[in-house]
């Protein structure tokens, strides 16, 4: 279990981080999102304490972070950090060996880790010559070769193909499924949706909201029907809740929108009116922070 | 400390640019200035001048390694990999020893292979080789010790190649490394005493003619210990700064 208390970060003119708690729960897949400038990659530097001077606490299974607890973080940066004129290879020997993992278990871990990000047939060639993705999984691996029993990544998904994107949505199953604890902050909202349990929102350094997604996602977001026809009247639609329209359609918010579903398809069938498209639309993580600030997330 | 020395070493290993500055460059200039100062006929003569020349153009070439130690530390803090590195249970002061002793084992090699190059190619004498070998170690202290002190302290990598280029021209022409001090004016051999590569090629040319007397070469030693023992402690201050910039 990671806590953070009360964490205030100044750097010289902007406050990044204004009393920030969060409490993340051993095992689970908790997601950091708000927007770039958030704060995100600050208070991920403050709990992998590359930054320490700041005010609050921050604790790892109630101790603070030292050198020893270190051993159980693993820390994926948001910027591709790696050694560029030497193998892949040699970079997961480096990081292993910073991790104190040596002979032949450090040998069998980079195999393994080379396996799990899907470098294996390329070890031996220089960093520099990978493309972007292929970075990026190695910046990942990197992190992995102590078998640290929480993963922090920040942003890992940034300017990645599609192919290298799907390993690391794997590679995030494989870590859940193993019982560790996985930080994954991103302003990818849909990402975080998919893959996350947890979440808390930050936005110009303050945490916004936090919880477990399933339920943030029934206390902040309403359900939506996509209606599109002609002759259906707004003013029937807003019996049932809020109206906005949108390219020729309308967009109704509802919390009983199954039933909503219903009338308006028996008054459609009674008035002969033709329905063109009407669909039930799930409340997304992205209507969550839409409503808790009243701004999408831009990149 | 070993995994970071080890990738330093690797990393130097295929550095052209590197055995280019410590290697190639300083046996042209020997070659090239050995031709030039012994068109005399005299045996004797020629002689005595490449003997001050070998160890004058070691003692001015050493002094490159800055180079490549201020663009290592510049850019691990640029990338990030400074503070990547605080990540992990890695100490700070290993990282730096990790850095820095790679460097000094490419001097000591610099200079051996420049003393051997001396030897095949010009016959040197190499009278007091233990003697030699101490004073390597010295140089390369003092000079991989400035040169830490400068990585940590300057701003960009153009800094660092500028102030080396002061350093390492500046101080082998005031220190008598490429005409004979007797040449220059008095108040420029007063100068030439309070600068390591003056010491350093008035101890390396005893040593290899075999006339060592014991007080100057402990008085040499205690210079280039002095000087060192100086730079290391500039470093040492830098360094908490230098990390702060790093994680920025
Ligand atoms: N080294 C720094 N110096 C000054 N301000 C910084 C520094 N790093 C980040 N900031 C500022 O702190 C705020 C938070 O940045 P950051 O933590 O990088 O956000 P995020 O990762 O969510 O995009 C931003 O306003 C950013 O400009
Ligand atoms: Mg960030």
């Amino acid at each position: 279990m990671l806590t953070i208390n009360n964490v205030t970060k100044h750097y010289d003119k902007t406050e990044a981080l204004k009393g920030v708690s969060i409490t993340i729960p051993g095992g689970t897949c908790y997601g950091l999102v708000g927007p770039n400038g958030a704060g995100k990659s600050t208070l991920i530097k403050m709990i992998t304490s590359i930054i320490r001077d700041y005010e609050g606490k921050i604790e790892f299974n109630e101790k603070r972070i030292t050198d020893k607890t270190k051993q159980k973080l693993g820390y994926v940066p948001q910027d591709i950090i790696l050694e560029e004129d030497i193998s892949a290879f040699s970079n997961l020997q480096l990081f292993g060996r910073l991790y104190n993992v040596k002979g032949n278990s450090l040998n069998q871990r980079i195999k393994e880790v080379l396996a799990l990000i899907g470098l294996s047939e390329r070890s031996k060639d220089k960093v520099s010559a990978f493309s972007g993705g292929m970075k990026r999984r190695l910046n990942i691996g990197c992190a992995l070769m102590h078998n640290p029993d929480l993963i922090i990544m920040d942003e890992p998904t940034v300017g990645i193909d599609p192919q290298s994107r799907k390993y690391i949505f794997k590679m995030i199953e494989d870590l859940k499924t193993a019982g560790k604890t996985v930080i994954y902050a991103s302003h990818y909202m849909e990402e975080v949706e998919k893959l996350c349990d947890y979440v808390a929102f930050l936005d110009r350094g303050e945490m916004i909201e936090n919880g477990a997604i399933s339920e943030l996602l029934q206390q902040y977001a309403v359900p939506s029907i996509y209606v599109k026809g002609s002759g259906i009247p707004q003013d029937k639609l807003e019996q049932y809740g809020t109206v906005s329209q949108e390219e020729g359609a309308f967009i109704l918010y509802t919390e009983e929108a199954l039933a909503a579903m219903e009338h308006i398809i028996s008054y459609c069938r009674e008035n002969r009116l033709d329905v063109e498209r009407m669909e039930l639309v799930h409340p997304r993580l992205e209507d969550v922070f839409f409503r808790l600030t009243g701004s999408n997330l831009r990149d | 400390m070993n995994a970071i020395m080890i990738v330093e070493l690797k990393k130097h290993l295929q550095d052209k640019g590197l055995a280019f500055w410590m290697l190639i460059l300083p046996i042209l200039f020997t070659i090239l200035f050995i031709s030039v100062f012994t068109t005399g006929d005299n045996e004797a003569v020629n002689q005595e001048i490449i003997q001050s020349i070998v160890p004058g153009y070691i003692v001015m070439f050493v002094f490159f390694i800055m180079i490549s130690m201020v663009q290592v530390f510049i850019k691990d803090r640029n990338k990030g990999m400074t503070a990547r590195l605080a990540s992990t249970p890695l100490k700070s002061y290993y990282y730096l020893l990790g850095k820095w002793l790679p460097f000094t084992f490419i001097v000591i090699i610099q200079i051996v292979v420049l003393f051997l190059f001396g030897k095949v190619v010009y016959d040197v004498s190499l009278g007091q080789p233990i003697i030699l070998l101490i004073l390597s170690l010295f140089i390369t202290f003092t000079v991989t010790a400035i040169g830490l002190a400068m990585a940590l302290t300057v701003n960009t990598e153009n800094m660092g190649i500028a102030i080396t280029q002061i350093i390492a021209l500046g101080g082998a022409m005031l220190s008598g490394l490429w005409m004979p001090l007797e040449m220059m004016p008095v108040f420029m051999q007063t100068i030439a005493h309070f600068l390591p590569q003056y010491w350093a090629h008035q101890s390396f040319q005893d040593a290899m003619a075999g006339t060592t007397q014991v007080p100057e070469l402990l008085q040499t030693l205690g210079v280039l210990f002095a000087i060192g023992a100086a730079a290391f402690i500039i470093a040492i201050i830098r360094y908490p700064y230098f990390l702060k910039r790093a994680v920025k």
